[in-house]
């Protein structure tokens, strides 16, 4: 009983410690809370353009919610619908999809400066979980996101992601070797990709995807209000501004900047001009599948290692890096800035790498166009 | 009469070969890198034959009159519309006709350069004719090489730009002045 209460104790504290709820006052906020300056003080700003990233999503996708179809029978036409007839769908549509590029670029740089300020480090461990979480739910969001112009590049990129959820049962032994196809099943919610993956994919992307959003950045920005800002570098900085106004001002610049960056994006370049037509078209179960099925850009970091490497390899290093993304703060507890930042730079240039030249990897690696 | 007209386009519609042109096809997408389907010229992306809507086994007495006229203008201006083409597909007979199109696909390389140099179908600002080289589509005003969209989305749109860059501006100078205003009455309170 002694040693039960004892570690319920510990559990208190270990809580306490990291959600000093007494931090939690408009005084703390407004009059006591600083912010570092240093050499890394911008990598401070890229959690408020990732929630700015998020705030955009959710109006637009509100917008989109009014007039798009979620059937595989209508779901293509009424984004046709959208982008050439309703009074601004194409502004706001195209918003939605720039934001979506531009909200999981910042969440990636956050997580990448984050790690190499050590800003996971005791008592933060709680931003940093509900930060992966974020992560993951970002990157959902994305996956799901995809399929709902039900075109050709978002039916058959679904597919084949579906289809190697697949493949992961053939590398797993005895009873489990079932269990990827359960998942799929599960996922797909038919045979095939069709209607009842449809209604699976939107419920998620715009009613149980955003509540977990809405919780895990609940928690996040608790963590970072009661904590404040991690110190980011080994020699305590001299300089330090204030939260209240200064901060918030420049951030909230920083935001109207971003904004107008994006509006003009948005208003200016199709996000789709980018790829080839032929992929746009409404899905077509019994025509050919055009060329150039692949996910979006930033699923680039497992799709091409995905084609060039065996399937295991890419599994287990994902399972390795979904897992171990959770328990960074215990991993790398004693690890120096200086070893943090080498190792974030490595990961910076493999995710620049592989998205900017997967394609010319591949067929190096292939010997051929794809 | 009429059924002796009628007789005749139907032998020109079945007897003579549907005239997909994969020539045009492949030089588009070779200079441009981009994937390019029977959709830029023809109804249907898988092309002419068939009986999906747009291509020819679907098509009903009147819409073969048509294809039977289309098949027939040899020479440019004859005005026609063949219900497997879109306006693209359309625009290229007549601006050339049928036997210059005959011509060209043994020098694909040349249609771009006898297409006129300022029909815009979908008025994107890029002419068809660059639309076909870019390997975009030349009646999605959304398809386009990039660049250039954006140039021209950027001349067309600098008022809504100048608007909302002053709306944004103003919105954060008020917001500015407010939280400063906070700050020091939370100071004073203090």
């Amino acid at each position: 009983m002694g040693k039960q209460k004892n570690k319920f104790l510990q559990m208190v504290d270990f809580l306490t410690e990291r959600m000093p709820l007494h931090n939690l006052s408009f005084d703390h906020i407004v009059n006591e809370k600083e912010v570092p300056v240093h050499r890394m003080s911008w990598a401070y700003y890229m959690g408020g353009l990732t929630l700015l990233f998020f705030i955009i999503q959710l109006v637009t996708g509100v917008f989109l919610l009014f007039y798009y179809q979620p059937t595989v029978s209508d779901a293509h036409a009424s984004v046709e619908y959208i982008t050439f007839f309703v009074k601004s769908g194409f502004l706001i549509r195209n918003l939605h999809t720039w934001s979506s590029s531009c909200m999981i670029l910042c969440l990636m740089v956050h997580m990448i400066t984050s790690f190499a300020m050590k800003a996971f480090a005791r008592p933060r461990e709680i931003t940093w979980i509900s930060g992966s979480l974020l992560l993951i739910i970002t990157f959902a969001f994305g996956f799901t996101g995809y399929l709902l112009p039900w075109h050709q590049i978002a039916v058959n990129a679904t597919k084949v992601v579906l289809q190697s959820i697949e493949e992961a049962g053939h590398y797993l032994p005895g009873a489990l070797a079932a269990l990827p196809s359960y998942i799929k099943e599960i996922i797909q919610g038919e045979v095939s990709v069709g209607q009842a993956t449809l209604s699976r994919f939107y419920a998620l992307h715009v009613v149980i995807l955003p509540l977990f959003f809405m919780g895990a950045i609940g928690l996040h920005l608790l963590g970072v209000q009661l904590h404040g800002m991690s110190p980011g570098v080994d020699t305590p900085p001299r300089e330090k501004e204030r939260f209240f106004p200064v901060f918030i001002l420049k951030d909230f610049w920083l935001w109207g900047i971003v904004f107008l960056v994006v509006f003009v994006l948005s208003l200016c370049l199709p996000f789709e001009s980018f790829y080839s037509y032929p992929l746009f078209e409404a899905y077509n179960a019994l025509g050919s599948t055009p060329e150039g099925i692949k996910p979006e850009w930033y699923f680039y970091f497992v799709y091409y290692p995905l084609e060039i490497l065996p399937f295991w390899v890419i599994m287990l290093g994902m399972t390795i890096a979904q897992a171990g993304i959770f328990f960074v703060p215990w991993i790398f507890k004693n690890t120096s800035r200086k070893v943090l930042s080498i190792i974030a730079w490595i990961i910076a240039a493999y995710l620049i790498i592989i998205t900017l030249f997967g394609q010319l990897i591949y067929e190096v690696f292939k010997g051929s166009g794809k | 009469m009429k059924l002796f007209i009628n007789i005749i386009l139907l032998s020109l519609v079945y007897l003579t070969p549907a005239f997909a042109h994969p020539e045009f096809q492949r030089y588009s997408k070779k200079v441009s890198g981009r994937s390019v389907n029977c959709a830029m010229c023809h109804r249907h992306s898988d092309g002419p034959e068939g009986v999906k809507p747009g291509q020819i086994g679907s098509l009903n007495q009147d819409e073969l009159n048509a294809l039977g006229l289309a098949r027939q203008a040899l020479k440019p201006g004859a005005g026609v519309k063949s219900p497997i083409l879109n306006e693209f597909g359309s625009s290229i007979l007549n601006q050339l006709g049928k036997e210059k199109i005959l011509e060209l696909k043994q020098r694909p390389e040349l249609l771009a350069g006898s297409l006129s140099k300022t029909n815009d179908l979908d008025g994107d600002g890029i002419p068809d004719a660059e639309e076909f080289k870019d390997g975009t589509h030349p009646l999605n005003s959304l398809d386009g090489h990039p660049w250039k969209l954006f140039k021209n989305n950027l001349g067309k749109n600098w008022f809504d730009i100048l608007m909302i860059v002053l709306a944004t501006g103003s919105g954060l100078y008020g917001l500015q002045n407010a939280l400063i205003w906070l700050s020091i009455k939370a100071r004073r309170e203090e």
